[in-house]
């Protein structure tokens, strides 16, 4: 493990030197970002000018997912979007072949080598947004909702990961999806809000097709307090197998790939 | 592996009945067709490779002919590691290369011509330095290995610059640096002077030589230009429709497919009438070219000495390029039989 989180390193350390060639991105990034914030702010400004609590989210609490969302979505589109786009492409040119050659677990090398460093704008306005959040909630959070919010954010991660992961892998067999990730990128857009507020069809979509609410509603329950044991468990039972069904997953794509590519 | 005594004696490479085929989908044009086929779907076997065998020796370059669709790449490519075979077996230091061991893939490259392991956009050292951390080189070797390949390829100034922003020429020679920094022992060289000027192949081929004689590499290397073939190896193994045709030494393979040689003869004055010597391959003034069968080239000589005025004459081999073409068109036109050849120049 210590030698993946090196060339995680050395991957990070190349992507900023390189960025900071283009400061101009820098830029596009900050406007980026915040005008997703102020979108999102607008959003609860206008629901709560008419009540004052949203499928029983307050709004301080509201606030606090729309950090989780802000905080997760960096994470994500830091290294894991674009090392799969960039994995899917590999697969597209038949370049995929350098990296299957490399003696390192293939897998964990096609997950980290494409890293977005402006997209760390997003994580740290997430971070801002959840501090605020908690300085309006005060008293309510102690160490208990700290750690149950750290490690049900983990899970988050891990879920969308792979998630996004068994997405990308289909590209072994339809060479063509380009657009696989920009349709999770909107269905990923309904975690802004509380999954509570979505009928129950939808919520059970987004919780099981889609595992959005595990990924941003069950952390923001934690930090908030009001994390059932069904979610947290659900959450982690989530991030234990799902990782496992995209490791599955990878080892039939690759062997389709060297079964039948020429 | 019986033994772990090192085996001095043991190939680098060995092939034995190799196989490869694919099912590709067959289709009848046609919307109907084509809807009929999303749920009976005809699959047809291509063979790729069809039971070829041959070893390499450590340190040994060997050239690997044949053209376009021949199975060329799909051997490399079962070679390196990257399909599974249908049948056969092949043991490169030992491993097997599609069970993809970690100890394997260390010790072997794989350069492709036509697709580019440096990324794009960042500069060319920094495409090294992530094979660095791959490959887990330590300081002083990659360092040593580093000032060694910039030497050899003269990589100076192009490790600043971003891959984007290089000629093909520059690119193919950091993408060679690239891909022996981790110094394997086995390289799998697909067509890499492809699309190269003359000047750049020339460079590359020389870098090529060095490199493993330096290092006792064992290179396999496909081209489609023959001369990077003549300059690098003194063995070939010719494969045609997925099976192995020769496998020997160049010159060899011009004494088994060519029953020709070519003379050719400075005259004092234009003559004519020399069809009845041999087939007419040119005539420049009076320096003429002509192709006979390799047994009756010494009588064609006598008699051209004997009635022309012949102010030089030379007896070469056809050049290989030209041999090979005719290997490989073969059965497209089916080749004249040599005794007819024979019959031609004897009337003459």
């Amino acid at each position: 493990m210590p030698r993946y989180l090196h060339l995680l390193w050395v991957h990070l350390r190349l992507g900023i030197l390189n960025e900071l060639q283009y400061r101009t991105n820098l830029g596009v990034q900050l406007i980026q970002s915040f005008m997703g914030l102020a979108t999102s702010l607008l959003g609860l400004g206008v629901i709560f000018s008419k009540t004052d609590n949203l499928a029983g989210w307050r709004p301080a609490e509201l606030l606090a997912i729309v950090g989780v969302y802000s905080l997760v979505s960096g994470l994500t589109q830091l290294i894991v979007r674009p090392s799969l786009s960039r994995f899917m492409e590999d697969i597209r040119l038949g370049t995929l072949d350098f990296t299957l050659t490399k003696p390192v677990d293939a897998q964990m090398l096609v997950s980290m080598r494409q890293i977005e460093v402006w997209k760390l704008v997003d994580v740290i306005v997430g971070i801002v947004v959840l501090a605020v959040a908690m300085v309006q909630l005060g008293a309510t959070i102690g160490p208990a909702e700290a750690v149950l919010f750290v490690i049900a954010l983990l899970a988050g991660v891990t879920i969308i990961y792979s998630f996004l992961m068994i997405l990308a892998i289909c590209a072994f067999w339809f060479v063509k999806l380009d657009n696989i990730l920009q349709i999770f990128q909107s269905m990923y857009e309904a975690g802004r809000w509380p999954i509570a507020v979505y009928p129950p069809w939808l919520r059970a979509a987004l919780t099981f097709l889609v595992p959005v609410g595990f990924a941003i509603t069950v952390p923001a329950e934690g930090l908030v307090g009001r994390m059932t044991i069904g979610s947290i468990l659900g959450a982690v039972g989530l991030a234990i197998a799902l990782p496992l069904v995209a490791r599955w997953f990878w080892r039939i794509g690759v062997r389709h790939y060297s079964g039948a590519s020429a | 592996m019986t033994s772990t005594l090192p085996d001095f004696a043991a190939p680098a490479i060995r092939v034995r009945d190799l196989r490869k085929s694919y099912m590709v989908p067959e289709r009848e044009s046609g919307l109907r067709a084509s809807v009929r086929s999303l749920w009976n779907r005809q699959t047809r076997e291509v063979v790729a490779v069809g039971g070829i065998s041959f070893d390499v020796a450590p340190g040994e370059i060997v050239g690997f002919l044949g053209p376009n669709g021949a199975g060329k790449t799909t051997t490399l490519k079962m070679l390196s590691g990257l399909l599974y075979p249908t049948g056969g077996e092949a043991t490169v230091l030992g491993h097997t290369p599609w069970q993809r061991g970690k100890a394997y893939l260390r010790q072997m490259t794989l350069v492709m011509g036509q697709r580019n392991q440096l990324v794009w956009d960042i500069p060319v050292s920094d495409s090294y330095e992530l094979n660095r951390a791959i490959y887990r080189i330590p300081d002083a070797e990659y360092h040593e290995t580093l000032a060694e390949l910039r030497d050899l390829l003269d990589l100076g100034p192009l490790l600043t610059k971003p891959a984007r922003n290089l000629s093909l020429g520059e690119r193919m020679k950091c993408e060679l640096g690239g891909a022996l920094l981790h110094r394997p022992r086995v390289l799998f060289l697909d067509e890499p002077t492809l699309g190269l000027d003359v000047t750049a192949q020339r460079r590359i081929r020389a870098f090529i030589a060095e490199y493993a004689e330096r290092h006792n590499a064992t290179v396999l290397l496909t081209s489609h230009y023959m001369a990077d073939v003549e300059a690098l190896a003194a063995r070939v193994i010719v494969i045609h429709h997925g099976t192995l045709l020769f496998d020997g030494v160049l010159a060899g393979l011009v004494a088994r497919f060519s029953p020709h040689k070519l003379l050719t003869v400075d005259l004092e004055h234009p003559v004519a009438g020399l069809e009845r010597y041999g087939e007419v391959v040119s005539i420049d003034d009076v320096r003429v070219t002509l192709r006979v069968p390799k047994g009756s080239a010494a009588a064609a000589t006598a008699r051209l000495l004997a009635d022309l005025p012949v102010a030089d004459l030379s007896v070469t081999d056809p050049p290989i390029d030209e041999v090979i073409d005719r290997v490989f068109s073969a059965d497209e036109e089916p080749e004249v039989p040599a005794s007819a050849d024979e019959a031609l120049v004897t009337t003459a």
